[in-house]
Formats: C-alpha cells, sequence, structure tokens
C-alpha cells in the first residue's frame, strides 16, 4: 500500500469508515512506515485541539436572540397586516427591474414584424418619401414611450429606426417591404396584435422572475436538497 | 411576576421533559406554536452553529450574527422543516447557505490591499504561542482557540466547510452529503484533504510540548466541569 492510500484511509479510520478488506493492509503499512505512523498521529491530535478549543458564545447571546426574534416577528406581523405597502413596492420594482426588458422585447416584436410580417405577393415598391411618410405615422400612432424610455431609446429613436428602412439601397428596400402588407391600417393591426403578444410575454417573465425570487428564498432555508420542494 | 412554588416546579419539570425529546419531534412543537420547544432547539444547537460559523467566518460578531439569523430561520420557516432529513441536516444547511453567502458577498467588496505583502496562503504555518507567557489558563484556551481558528481559516473554503460540519459538528458524511449538496465521495475526499492541510499548518504546535501539556490540561477540566454539571443534574 502507499502512503497516499494509507493516508485517505486513515482519514477513513477516524470517522469509523475503513473498509473491512482493508483494515488488515493498512496496519501492515503502518508497522512499516513511521511517517504515516506520525500523521496517523498528528490527524488525532488536530482532532483533540479542535474539540479543546470549542469558542463560548458571548454571555448575552440569548437575550440578543430574543429581541432579534421579536423583531423579526414584529416586521412580519406588519407585512401582513398592511399587504398593500409590499404590492405597491413590487410594483415600482416590477417597472424598474423588467421596463427594460420590455423595451427590448418590443423592439425584437417591431423587428420580427417588419422582417417576417404577413407575406403573400410582394406589394409594388412605393416611392421613399411615401415610405418615409409611412414610417412616421406609424411611429406617431405607437405609445411606446413610456416602456422605450427605460431602455434609453426614445420615439425619435424608433421613428429612426423605421424611416430607416426607407433610406436603404432599393434592392435591400424591395426584401425589407415584403414584410408589410402595404396597406397601413393591416400594419398597426399587426403591431397591436404583436404588442398584446408582447404584454402576455412579459407577464410571464415578471411572474417566472417572482418564482425565481421564492425559489431562491426557499433555497436559502433548504439548501441544495430543497428539502420542502412538496410545497 | 412572582410565580409560585408549584409553577418553578412544574416550569422545571417541563425543562427536563424537553430534554428527554428528539430534535425532530420538538420541530413538529414549535410548528404547533410552542415556544418551549424552541427555546430547548436553542439550548441544543447555539454552540455547536457558533463553533462552526466562527471557524468559517472568523469574526466573533459576524458569527455571532450569523449564529442568531440562523435560530431565527429556523423560528420563522419551522414550518417548511419535513421529516425526510434529518433536523441537524436542516439546521447547518441554513448555517451554511448564509455563510456562503456571506462569504459570496465579502469576497465581491473590493478590498485594501497591504504594501506588505502576506506569504503565500500554503506557506503559513502557525507559530506555537508562547505558554510560559500566559498566567491564566482562560487566556491561554483563548490564545490557543484564536490560533486553531486562523488555521482553519486557511484551508480552502470548499474542503473547510465539510470539515468542520465532521469534526466540530459531528455530522455523518451522509448528513454533510445534504448539507453540501456534494456527492459522497467527494465528502470523503474533500475532509481528506483538509485533514491533510489541517495537520500541515498546525504541525508547528504538534511538536510543541508546553501546548500538549496545555492541551490535556484544558481537555482535563473540561471533563471536570462535563462531571459537574450532570452531578448537579
Amino acid at each position: 500500500m502507499r502512503c497516499n492510500k494509507a493516508r485517505e484511509y486513515l482519514s477513513l479510520e477516524m470517522d469509523g469508515r475503513t473498509p473491512p478488506d482493508v483494515a488488515g493492509l493498512l496496519e501492515t503499512h503502518l508497522d512499516s512506515c513511521a511517517d504515516c505512523q506520525a500523521y496517523r498521529t498528528d490527524l488525532l491530535l488536530g482532532r483533540r485541539l479542535l474539540a479543546a478549543t470549542e469558542p463560548e458564545l458571548p454571555e448575552n447571546f440569548d437575550w440578543k436572540l430574543q429581541l432579534r426574534l421579536n423583531q423579526t416577528l414584529k416586521e412580519t406581523a406588519g407585512e401582513a397586516a398592511f399587504p398593500w405597502e409590499e404590492a405597491r413596492t413590487d410594483r415600482w420594482a416590477w417597472l424598474r427591474n423588467f421596463g427594460a426588458a420590455a423595451a427590448v422585447g418590443m423592439a425584437a416584436v417591431l423587428t420580427v414584424a417588419i422582417f417576417l410580417g404577413p407575406t403573400g405577393a410582394p406589394p409594388a415598391s412605393r416611392p421613399l418619401s411615401e415610405n418615409r411618410a409611412l414610417a412616421e405615422t406609424i411611429s406617431d400612432r405607437l405609445p411606446l414611450e413610456t416602456n422605450l424610455r427605460w431602455s434609453g431609446m426614445g420615439r425619435s429613436g424608433l421613428q429612426r429606426q423605421v424611416s430607416g428602412i426607407a433610406q436603404q439601397p432599393v434592392d435591400r428596400r424591395l426584401r425589407l417591404e415584403g414584410g408589410w402588407s402595404g396597406s397601413d391600417r393591416a400594419d398597426l393591426v399587426t403591431i397591436t396584435r404583436l404588442r398584446g403578444e408582447n404584454r402576455a410575454l412579459t407577464g410571464a417573465l415578471v411572474q417566472a422572475q417572482r418564482q425565481i425570487r421564492q425559489m431562491q428564498a426557499q433555497l436559502d432555508t433548504s439548501g441544495p436538497k430543497a428539502l420542502d420542494l412538496e410545497d | 411576576m412572582n410565580l409560585s412554588r408549584d409553577e418553578h416546579q412544574r416550569a422545571r419539570q417541563l425543562a427536563a421533559d424537553l430534554k428527554e425529546i428528539r430534535d425532530e419531534d420538538l420541530i413538529v412543537q414549535v410548528q404547533n406554536g410552542q415556544r418551549r420547544a424552541y427555546d430547548e432547539i436553542v439550548t441544543r444547537y447555539k454552540g455547536r452553529l457558533f463553533s462552526f460559523i466562527l471557524r468559517m467566518v472568523k469574526e466573533p460578531d459576524l458569527a455571532e450574527e450569523l449564529t442568531q439569523e440562523t435560530l431565527i430561520r429556523v423560528y420563522v420557516h419551522a414550518a417548511k422543516y419535513r421529516e425526510i432529513a434529518k433536523f441537524s441536516t436542516w439546521v447547518f444547511t441554513i448555517a451554511t447557505n448564509l455563510v456562503r453567502n456571506k462569504m459570496r458577498q465579502r469576497s465581491r467588496r473590493p478590498r485594501l490591499i497591504s504594501l506588505n505583502p502576506a506569504p503565500d496562503e500554503g506557506e503559513m504555518p502557525v507559530d506555537p504561542p508562547d505558554m510560559v507567557a500566559d498566567t491564566s489558563n482562560e487566556v491561554e484556551r483563548e490564545e490557543l482557540g484564536r490560533l486553531i481558528r486562523e488555521a482553519t481559516a486557511q484551508i480552502p473554503e470548499k474542503y473547510r466547510i465539510p470539515f468542520l460540519l465532521r469534526e466540530v459538528d459531528q455530522l455523518s458524511y451522509e448528513e454533510i452529503q445534504q448539507v453540501t449538496g456534494l456527492k459522497l465521495g467527494t465528502v470523503r475526499s474533500r475532509i481528506n484533504r483538509a485533514r491533510g492541510r489541517f495537520r500541515q499548518l498546525i504541525k508547528p504546535m504538534l511538536r510543541n510540548e508546553s501546548l500538549l501539556e496545555e492541551l490535556e490540561q484544558i481537555e482535563a477540566r473540561a471533563l471536570a466541569e462535563k462531571d459537574n454539571q450532570r452531578g448537579e443534574d
């Protein structure tokens, strides 16, 4: 038996877990190896030192614990008595935390609407000025300021993005224009529908985030084995 | 409020009865709103928790705070405990998570850099104390405790947690597996590595005759105290 292996078994021996078939081999090794004998003595001494130097609790520990526990229980009771306080806080937290996410989602949806909108026969190409006017109309009709502000992208940013399509070279423009129906009304309906879907997705995202927070709190009290998964 | 003699007697009897109850049954009583059962849990666990946490975080004030936080969580989340694991496993899981979070927070905080670089972690065995200079037993014990804590703190965190749960809190390998979420083989090897590292760090102390004498005296005093307590009970 090599020393490394013997030391692994010595550690197990300290916890009364030496495999029965190894005990004899270990003793034989120890009889002939002074280093491993010293190692065993040191491990046992280390254990004794740890036990002998158990730190003592501060004298007023119980009193402080009592005080903190009462404080915690009072706070918990307060939260239960004024649930709306928490709800209000949550609402603003939602805006702060997910405003940016919603804006990004919205931009993604608009991009999808532009590139993968209703297909069919490609509409006849419109003059450049008409496209720019269309872009401005769409931008004006969308009440996006609230959400876009969170990502630092204002209405003018959207305008630039949409009217940018009109600035594309002719061959690229033709391809992009394939994403639009050619009718302002139909496009607005599509965009409104996609906005609705986006809102639903954002709602789901918020819910998922809430669940993650709850699971995190649960993990803090239950550990990686999630002892209370039955909840 | 003055309690009558009978009431004192009854309270003492109740406390004595609680001492006989298993942890898992005590927490059920806590779930049913019995505060005395919680007090008994605090009595059983506060020392073990403080000892484990102090050896993890090194600072007594922080260790006290985290010990209290652990015990408060036990009370507040008592309803979440299910007897699919030992109660001690649940308590040490809470403590370990709190310690880990605190250490993670600390490591994120920017630290002041010393102009005198410390020697490499691996090359820093703890100097033995000068036992002749100290006259009081308590001072000696405290000094020894501080040195052992310093040595323990130098064991890397991932080895230190299973090591302390085993050596200080006497949790079984299976319980440590539940607390840490590690595989059984990993628990075994980490404890083994930590023991080797700890031995390296305290080696100068182990060759110090006066310190070993002191250790024997401390053990003898502890034994005598235990006997006294048993006599009083």
